[in-house]
């Protein structure tokens, strides 16, 4: 079992998971169901409404292959777009408002790493904790209102484009390719695959666990900051429930791409799939006007049939 | 999977063919599934777009009030390019980058129940939470004699609807010296946490003579909590929904204001359609603030699924 | 998820060393009360305790049935969504055949069923259990709101209402429901072979396969009951809030997990008892009752249980350690 796993997660390509065969399957009945589905114009518009959540389904994807998970992550985005929005109307300065809202996601990152490496305490519970943390936090600053005020500069980082491509994809493509750089050609993603599948050799090795799954959970506060800065652009304004529920989005998008809750399988541009064909579907169903109580059943039917046909494949 | 495909491309062969038909298309807004306010508020829409030959489309965030996903929403039917819309944000402020974007997509959007903080707008349409609150107030303090011990319910904390209504309570409370506010605490304008808040509030205090509920279902949990305890107050919800209705009926709730979804969803339609065939509209309609008692509760006897729409000269000559 | 946990025998010394946990948590309890009593002079009085009581056994209904899942190192994530639609077709069936008993029946039933789809999707078709009920609580979601359209169901009839807002010797009857799933919940986990079994699968799965527990069928049951409890505690709150809608469910899950959480029960499986599970209620419950009594700003009740669901478990990993 172990063995097979191994040798099908170092040949991506052999593999064709769930969430390739959804998301084509997805495209392809949308594309011909509705015309405006298959333009320039709806697609960039998918692809953009994905960025946040790709933010945060990147660490996600780490941390799940560290046998870890964030439930904080949705939190501490809402809470750093607050910081960030407070920040920026009190000083006027966009950059100071981003590095506090960096500092902030760090913070969390770094308090999340600390309580799981250093106290042991499992990550599920820590992040629940941290996340009532950001959550009651972020009603306190705000007394639930909304932060307005917000500078057209920053508004112009989700609607600007760049060689006519919306700054939000570049953001999310830059985000991807570091991602993949630290996971699959830097030693740390070598220690994160085997945290997940191998940790003893790691402490054999001599290779301090602690410090790797801190630098883990840093790299998650890290994207919820950055994140905050999109959502804050987005919505141009912070809001106390911004963010509420969009970890578990951001877990479900990872599993549906592949990433296993076991043993350090981790699979990054599954991720990336999984986060788009979440995007496809909402997107598609809004296009036929589909009901709004028949588009809840299908992002559940779409999780289980994903997992389902990996399933089957890990059975054959 | 198939079976997934299957089923996903016979919806969409139903939804297509249904949307293009002939005639405007309006798309409408509204902020979750869950709330019967809403659904009042959707019912409006269809009953009036049955009598003015157009077609509606709703669309509701699958979390409920979700600030994002509205956003997203409002993205993809601009997409779609309805004819017009009609819109209740989520967020008044969140929300406004939304409405920015339809009026950048030049397409009519009329605005009802919550007044968005900005963008361009054919109409409002809504009613005053503020004077409904202070009106609502008034009846129960009245029925008090001026003297006792009042709790507020407070909705969801820094919501317009919440912070309105519960600023309307407070200045009626102010025009009677001889009634104290023991506590004014948020039950998030739903049923179990007002239900459980009024436990607790109840323990602190021996005597509550009435309780001001920023909406029904709020007023029916403080209703169900006094029962348990076999305490009597008087109570006060607003939104005048079913429930609330045969509770006054029954004597049990003594008014409800009257924030009426349905008429509001019925008159943004009206006027929507009436920007699209060039006809003169109202920059404004404000309900006027009714508080239904049993003086008066005999006409929201009738389902709101069998209601007729009133005219727009109906409600604005009232 | 993790192999490397002890096994599945549970010794005398494990068990002293539950009775431990069990005692610095009733500490914990005491504390949190003798503060509460000094903040508040309303807190002692009889009628509080019995109200915190009653609250506490709402969520203890749901978090009892969720410790058997999380002791096999699952998680049930659907319970909010599943009291949801349990609610309100019980409601639909009482309002139309005037039947409480029916309702009853109908509530339950729909909740195991739910719950044993969960058991299917997690055992037949080897979906993680976080994302398989994950995935139920938004297709369970979906279907609550395609039935309710938006509307409200209301009204049941007073002997039903007794369930949830009624009195038997001054004690509110949630409090005796709480109490018979107690005994029933403890002595299945403690005194049962497939107690044990549960036990011994959340330890080590593979050994638990190895030495002839039939690990689906167990696994199974578990989420069936989990579902089954969740059905029960829809009831409650029907009688309780004498009315069904669409949102009943929202915000119920993660207090469950959290109560299950500061109760002692590791997600990691194989440790904890329902017992542990009603003192993180009582924990959680007397947090928003203190909360609600001194009128302190409800911004502070995220923030204030989340310190408390990370205090107690890192207090639960200190005394562990200290235990070995």
């Amino acid at each position: 079992m172990n063995a097979r796993d191994l040798s099908l997660a170092s040949l991506p390509i052999v593999r064709v998971p769930g969430v390739a065969i959804v998301l084509v399957v997805l495209c392809m009945v949308f594309a011909l169901t509705s015309p405006g589905f298959a333009t320039p114009a709806n697609i960039a518009n998918i692809l953009t409404q994905s960025t946040i959540l790709l933010l945060l389904a990147l660490p996600m994807t780490l941390m799940i292959m560290t046998e870890g998970l964030d439930l904080s992550i949705g939190a501490v985005l809402t809470f750093s777009s607050i910081v960030l929005a407070v920040t920026v109307v009190a000083t006027g300065s966009p950059t100071l408002a981003f590095l506090a809202a960096l500092a902030v996601g760090l913070c969390f990152g770094f308090g999340n790493g600390v309580l799981i490496a250093a106290f042991d305490i499992p990550p599920f519970i820590t992040t629940l904790g941290t996340l009532g943390i950001a959550q009651g936090l972020s009603l306190l600053v705000t007394d639930g209102q909304s932060v307005v005020g917000i500078p057209r500069s920053i508004e112009q980082i989700y609607s600007g484009t760049l060689a006519g491509i919306p700054l939000p994809i570049i953001m999310g493509a830059l985000a991807y390719a570091v991602t993949h750089v630290l996971l699959y050609h830097t030693r740390f993603g070598t220690y994160v695959f085997a945290l997940g599948g191998n940790r003893e050799a790691l402490r054999v090795a001599g290779i301090s666990v602690r410090g790797m799954l801190i630098r883990v959970y840093l790299f998650g506060g890290f994207m919820a900051g950055v994140a905050a800065l999109l959502m804050t652009a987005r919505l141009n304004s912070a809001h106390p429930t911004a963010g509420i529920g969009m970890e578990f989005d951001a877990i479900a998008a990872v599993a549906v791409g592949g990433t296993s809750f076991e043993r350090g399988n981790g699979w990054l541009l599954g991720t990336l799939l999984g986060v788009i064909a979440v995007g496809v579907l909402r997107n598609g169903l809004n296009l036929l006007a589909v009901p709004s109580s028949a588009q809840v059943a299908c992002i559940g039917a779409l999780v289980i049939v994903a997992l389902f046909i990996d399933g089957l494949r890990s059975e054959r | 999977m198939k079976y997934l495909a299957i089923s996903v491309t016979a919806a969409a062969a139903l939804f297509s063919s249904a949307a293009l038909a002939d005639g405007e298309t309006i798309a409408v807004f509204t902020k979750n599934q869950t709330n019967p306010y809403f659904q009042a508020v959707r019912v409006g829409t269809e009953t009036a777009a049955k009598t003015l030959a157009v077609k509606v489309i709703q669309y509701i965030p699958t979390k409920p009030d979700s600030i994002p996903e509205q956003l997203s929403q409002v993205e993809d039917v601009i997409v779609k390019k309805p004819s017009a819309i009609i819109f209740i944000p989520v967020d008044y402020k969140a929300l406004v980058p939304a409405v920015e974007k339809i009026n950048a997509a030049g397409i009519p959007v009329t605005n009802i129940t919550d007044r968005s903080a900005g963008g361009n707008f054919v109409a409002f349409v809504g009613a005053d939470d503020y004077s409904i609150g202070l009106s609502v107030a008034h009846r129960l303090l009245k029925a008090m004699g001026g003297k006792g011990n009042v709790v507020i319910l407070e909705g969801v904390k820094g919501s317009l609807t919440s912070t309105n209504r519960v600023r309307g309570f407070n200045d009626a409370l102010k025009e009677y010296p001889n009634v104290k506010l023991l506590a004014s605490q948020p039950g998030n304008f739903q049923r179990l946490n007002a239900l459980q808040v009024m436990e607790n509030v109840m323990q602190s205090f021996p005597s509550i003579d009435g309780v001001l509920a920023a909406n029904d279902p709020m007023a029916v949990g403080a209703i169900e909590a006094l029962e348990a305890a076999n305490r009597k107050a008087l109570v006060v919800g607003i939104n005048g929904s079913k429930e609330a209705v045969e509770l006054i009926k029954s004597g049990k709730l003594l008014a409800s204001g009257d924030f009426n979804g349905f008429i509001q969803g019925c008159v943004g339609t009206e006027i929507a359609v009436r920007n699209l065939r060039k006809q003169a509209t109202p920059k404004e309609v404000m309900l006027k603030p009714i508080v239904i008692d049993q003086s008066n509760s005999a006409p929201y006897e009738v389902p709101v699924e069998q209601r007729p729409c009133p005219t727009l000269e109906q409600i604005v000559s009232n | 998820m993790s192999t490397d946990a002890p096994t599945a025998v549970r010794s005398h010394f494990a068990l002293s060393r539950d009775v431990m946990q069990a005692f610095y948590r009733l500490l914990a309890v005491a504390l949190l009360c003798a503060v509460l009593a000094m903040l508040s002079d309303v807190f002692l009085t009889a009628n509080n305790i019995l109200n915190v009581l009653r609250q506490t056994a709402l969520l203890f209904l749901m978090a009892s049935g969720l410790t058997l899942v999380i002791l096999t190192a699952g998680l049930d994530l659907s319970i909010g969504a599943n009291v949801a639609l349990s609610a309100c077709l019980a409601a639909s069936v009482i309002k139309i055949t005037g039947s409480p008993l029916l309702g009853v029946a109908t509530g339950i039933g729909c909740g195991a069923m739910i719950g044993l789809a969960n058991g299917m999707l997690v055992t037949a078709l080897r979906i993680p259990s976080f994302i398989a009920t994950y995935g139920m609580m938004w297709m369970l979601t979906g279907v609550t709101y395609y039935y309710m359209a938006g509307e409200t169901i209301h009204g049941f009839p007073p002997g039903f209402r007794q369930l949830g807002s009624g009195y038997l010797l001054g004690v509110p009857m949630p409090v005796y429901v709480m109490v018979l799933f107690l005994l029933i919940g403890g002595l299945f986990a403690q005194r049962t072979i497939w107690g044990q079994q549960i036990y011994a699968i959340g330890a080590n799965q593979v050994a638990a396969r190895l030495s002839g527990v039939p690990v689906e069928r167990r696994l199974v049951l578990v989420y069936a009951v989990s579902g089954a409890m969740a059905g029960l505690a829809s009831l409650i709150i029907l009688a309780r809030i004498n009315s069904a809608q669409g949102d009943i469910g929202e915000d119920l899950t993660l207090p469950a997990v959290a109560a299950v959480l500061v109760g002692g029960t590791s997600l990691f499986g194989g440790s904890g008892t329902v017992a542990g599970t009603l003192i993180g209620a009582l924990i959680l419950t007397l947090v928003l009752n203190g909360m609600n009594l001194l009128q302190i700003n409800s911004s502070w009740q995220p923030l204030v249980t989340g310190v408390i669901v990370l205090l107690a478990v890192w207090i639960d990993t200190r005394t562990r350690r200290i235990g070995e």
